[in-house]
């Protein structure tokens, strides 16, 4: 059977099995992987995955599994456990499939990747960072292409098939003297093509120069309460928050904070978020949702106003609210009008905070964790990088507090952010 | 599913080879406020085989378990580290330490197994009880998960082995509101083996969550912590993951060879000489921990690691290419979460060894402080500064406990913590519900007494 006869194959064998309602995925995908372990090119992977997702509707029960064959047997065995399954769990009205949409067919990126390009991209990374930060310890760097190939069909007719080539790059280091170590740090990006140096891309290149200047830290001298100065790599952490607080999860289980909230101002005024999966501006987006619908780009926050939940099939039913027109991510927030480092001029004490170790954020919001890889700011300066320093305060009210966005945002393949300020933030 | 004959493909490896043949079973319901809200079996089985020539390596994996297949994978393998080696000869001469180890174990249950139905009715009821006895309660989560590891491995050194390792949990999250706002807590039971041999009967759980409702209402009316360097007592849980992620990660070689801090204290005391700090591979004090490994990815034979002894930093975590790197022995931490992941050097089950203190004299020592009983997350560093998510914990006053505390972060550099124990209780406790991240996820146990010590301590 080539692919797509599988996928037919396997709906046309759950309606025969008494399935009211059924969906297939397949996932057929070949990554090449190159991998750098303590400042030198060590491993080379070929990996070939299949994932097969199955989910089945009968009598309003519901049953999901997945499995890495595609051979007629294993498909058989999968959809005798996936019908007992359903037919084992308890009725809920609000289980559903997506309704039928025309077929549709989408591509992007390279159908493989050329390894001795790869190989040289990545050597030359190592060589830049070995002769421009000397003290930095490259413990990891891996950079890799997938190539997939996905079909989604279910019984309502709906047909989808995407191919798609996607590189990534993700580098972990420190840095390290004779006395000193630094704190470890990471970055990363995904892109269609490479087509500059990789220390080009996202932030990168700061981010390393920013380890050799933390060899040397320093605890602030007394506690207090000023701003905190959010980076594109670190804002991610606190908007997940929201997005998460808005999700099926949340939502179903009566713990969200803005349940209630849709069309009502849930952060400050300056903030508007979207999603985009399907944007020119996101490489690394989707064109089809988990619940088998075309995935459309959304405005989430519009002006510190909740313009939707993000809720999938289930959760819509469940709650009667309406169904969010992507899976989230793919986050984009409109700039400010005015650069990050004009906004740290303004600072008269706080924390640049680029990378937050810490809980994730209690139900009601509360959190604390230690600032790493974050420097101090006092009367508008970047002071020092700081050791032992915690940050606390509660999400929500945090983004109620927002003081500033800035112009100038990084764009990591999956997400374009800005920096991000906040003030009553306590720093210890 | 056991595979019998990988040596027959032992013609077909030209270098140093390991071949393994991998399924993962996961299962998993969940039950939100009575509503099934998943219902989900997955099986992912496959081969992989990584080749070491020079210094570099060759890896490759294929979901397809035939001769011809398992021919192809170790093909590419070798065809990888080729591809390697011609980029970079600079490793050449690089050779591995040898080893051989043959062992089966298999931990399945001896019981029939149920279905999901089972499973679901099982934790119904559980939802049942909590329902009716708890209508107070926001929400009611509750997770019951199994996860089947089944590994087949045969290496070019001769090493045959084969183990099932699972893991079966039921995790419950619950919430109540306060003032408006949610407050949640939960709590893991489980731990090695099957959920037929794990989870007998509901009603076992219903001291377990009376206990966590009272836990719940207490946090509700809880204070926040006072921001500041403090005397904490970490109960086992926090003691496990202070071992794990504070010490623990540091010591792993890799992680030492790419610039750990540890690195710049082996053989000096690190430590109150009460601390002794062991990775256990598979049995401490007759028992068999969490998460046994007897032989693991690589085909070396698993021994405990003595990380810590009488506060002296004694041994770090090695897989073959460390142990070569360091001129000793490797010490079976090479472990691999799917078929398609190469091994890691990870922790197995890593814990403090018990003292001679008692918890109460523990507390009535402490004048102003926290007794700490449960975490969220933690996290650490190349440092050694590590920060934790601390979901319950107690006030101490004048040597006696206190209010509960609303959720908060404790920190501190391991190393300078370590130096600050001065008392530890004479009993252990196991935790098993935890997967670390590093790469891939892998389970691990970790585990200990309650340990008295000075942290840095997030509040208001």
């Amino acid at each position: 059977m080539d692919r797509k006869e599988t996928v037919n194959y396997c709906l046309d064998s759950l309606k025969k099995a008494g399935a009211d309602k059924a969906a297939c995925a397949l996932n057929i995908s070949e990554k090449k992987e190159l991998n750098v372990e303590i400042g030198e090119m060590t491993l080379l992977r070929t990996t070939f995955n299949t994932n097969m997702g199955i989910s089945v509707i009968k009598d309003q029960k519901k049953g999901s599994t997945s499995i890495n064959k595609t051979d007629k047997e294993s498909i058989d065995v999968a959809i005798e456990l996936v019908m007992g399954m359903s037919k084992g769990s308890q009725p809920d009205d609000a289980y559903d499939i997506a309704e039928y949409q025309p077929a549709q067919s989408f591509s992007k990126g390279d159908v493989s990747a050329n390894l001795d390009t790869m190989y040289q991209s990545l050597e030359e990374f190592v060589e830049y960072v070995k002769t421009t930060y000397p003290q930095i310890q490259l413990e990891q760097a891996i950079m890799d292409f997938n190539h997939s190939h996905s079909l989604f069909q279910n019984s309502n007719g709906v047909d989808f098939e995407i191919r798609e080539g996607m590189y990534g790059f993700s580098p972990f280091f420190l840095s390290k003297d004779e006395k000193n170590t630094s704190s470890f740090n990471y970055t990363g990006f995904s892109a269609l093509k490479i087509d500059k140096p990789l220390h080009n891309y996202g932030t990168i290149d700061t981010l390393l120069k920013q380890s050799v200047e933390q060899l040397h830290t320093r605890n602030i001298k007394d506690k207090f309460i000023g701003k905190m100065v959010v980076t594109p790599d670190c804002i991610g952490e606190f908007l997940d928050f929201i997005a998460n607080d808005i999700s099926d999860g949340k939502m179903i289980s009566g713990n969200s904070l803005y349940k209630e909230k849709l069309d009502k101002k849930i952060v400050h005024p300056k903030l508007t978020l979207h999603s985009r999966p399907v944007s020119d501006e996101i490489a690394d987006g989707y064109f089809v949702t988990s619940d088998g619908y075309l995935a459309e780009n959304s405005t989430i926050i519009d002006e510190g106003i909740l313009k939707t939940h993000l809720l999938g099939l289930y959760g819509s039913k469940k709650l009667g609210k309406s169904r969010a027109v992507n899976d989230g991510g793919a986050y984009i927030v409109d700039p400010g009008d005015r650069s990050h480092t004009d906004i740290i001029k303004d600072v008269e004490q706080g924390v640049l905070l680029a990378r937050f170790s810490g809980g994730y954020p209690a139900s009601n919001g509360d959190f604390s964790g230690v600032a790493k890889n974050s420097y101090y700011i006092e009367n508008g300066e970047i002071k020092y990088p700081l050791i032992e320093t915690m940050v606390s305060g509660n999400a929500q009210e945090m983004f109620e507090n927002l003081d500033e966005i800035s112009r100038d945002r990084i764009n990591f393949g999956s997400c374009i952010l800005p920096w991000i300020s906040f003030k009553g933030i306590t720093v210890s | 599913m056991k595979y019998e004959h990988l040596n027959q493909f032992k013609d077909n490896f030209s270098n140093y080879t390991e071949l393994r043949v991998q399924e993962n079973r996961n299962n998993r319901v969940n039950l939100t406020n009575g509503n099934v809200t998943s219902n989900f079996a997955a099986t992912n089985s496959g081969v992989s085989a990584r080749v070491f020539k020079d210094g570099n390596w060759g890896f490759s994996s294929s979901p397809d378990i035939t001769d011809e297949s398992i021919s192809n994978v170790v093909k590419t393998s070798s065809e990888n580290v080729q591809f390697m080696n011609k980029k970079n000869a600079t490793r050449c001469g690089f050779f591995l330490p040898e080893t051989q180890a043959n062992h089966e174990m298999d931990f399945s249950t001896h019981k029939n197994r149920q279905n999901q139905k089972y499973w679901i009715d099982f934790i119904r009821e559980i939802d049942g009880y909590m329902e009716k006895k708890y209508p107070e309660l926001l929400s009611r989560n509750i997770i019951m998960s199994g996860l089947d590891m089944e590994k087949s491995l045969f290496t070019s050194d001769g090493s045959e082995s084969y183990s099932m390792t699972p893991r079966a949990l039921l995790y419950l999250i619950l919430s109540i509101e306060k003032d408006g706002s949610p407050i949640s807590i939960g709590n893991p039971w489980g731990g090695l083996g099957q959920l037929e041999d794990k989870f007998l009967k509901p009603a076992d759980y219903y001291f377990g969550i009376d206990t966590l409702v009272e836990k719940l209402k207490q946090k509700a009316d809880g204070v926040y912590a006072e921001a500041g360097y403090k005397d904490v007592i970490l109960d086992a849980d926090l003691a496990g993951i202070l071992a794990h992620e504070a010490i623990g990660h540091t010591t792993e070689a890799d992680l030492v060879m790419g610039g750990s801090v540890a690195g710049n204290y082996m053989g000096q005391s690190i430590a109150n000489p009460l601390v002794t700090l062991i990775d256990y591979a598979n049995t401490c004090n007759g028992e068999t921990c969490p998460v046994p490994v007897y032989v693991d990815d690589e085909g070396t034979r698993s021994e405990d690691v003595i990380i810590i002894k009488d506060g002296v930093l004694k041994e770090f975590m090695h897989n073959k290419d460390s142990a070569r790197h360091f001129e000793v022995d490797p010490t079976g931490n090479a472990r691999a979460y799917e078929f398609s992941d190469e091994p890691l050097i990870r922790m197995r089950n890593t814990a403090f060894v018990p003292g001679n203190n008692n918890l109460a004299e523990m507390i009535s020592s402490i004048d102003d402080g926290y007794y700490l009983v449960k975490t969220g997350n933690g996290q650490a560093d190349s440092t050694s500064e590590f920060m934790f998510a601390i979901t319950m914990g107690y006030e101490i006053k004048n040597g006696k406990l206190g209010r509960a505390i609303k959720d908060t972060t404790i920190s501190g550099v391991a190393f300078d913590v370590l130096k600050t124990v001065d008392m530890i209780s004479s009993d252990i406790s196991w935790s098993s519900a935890g997967m670390c991240g590093k790469k891939q996820l892998i389970p691990v146990g970790m585990g200990g007494p309650a340990i008295k010590c000075k942290v840095n301590i997030g509040g208001r």
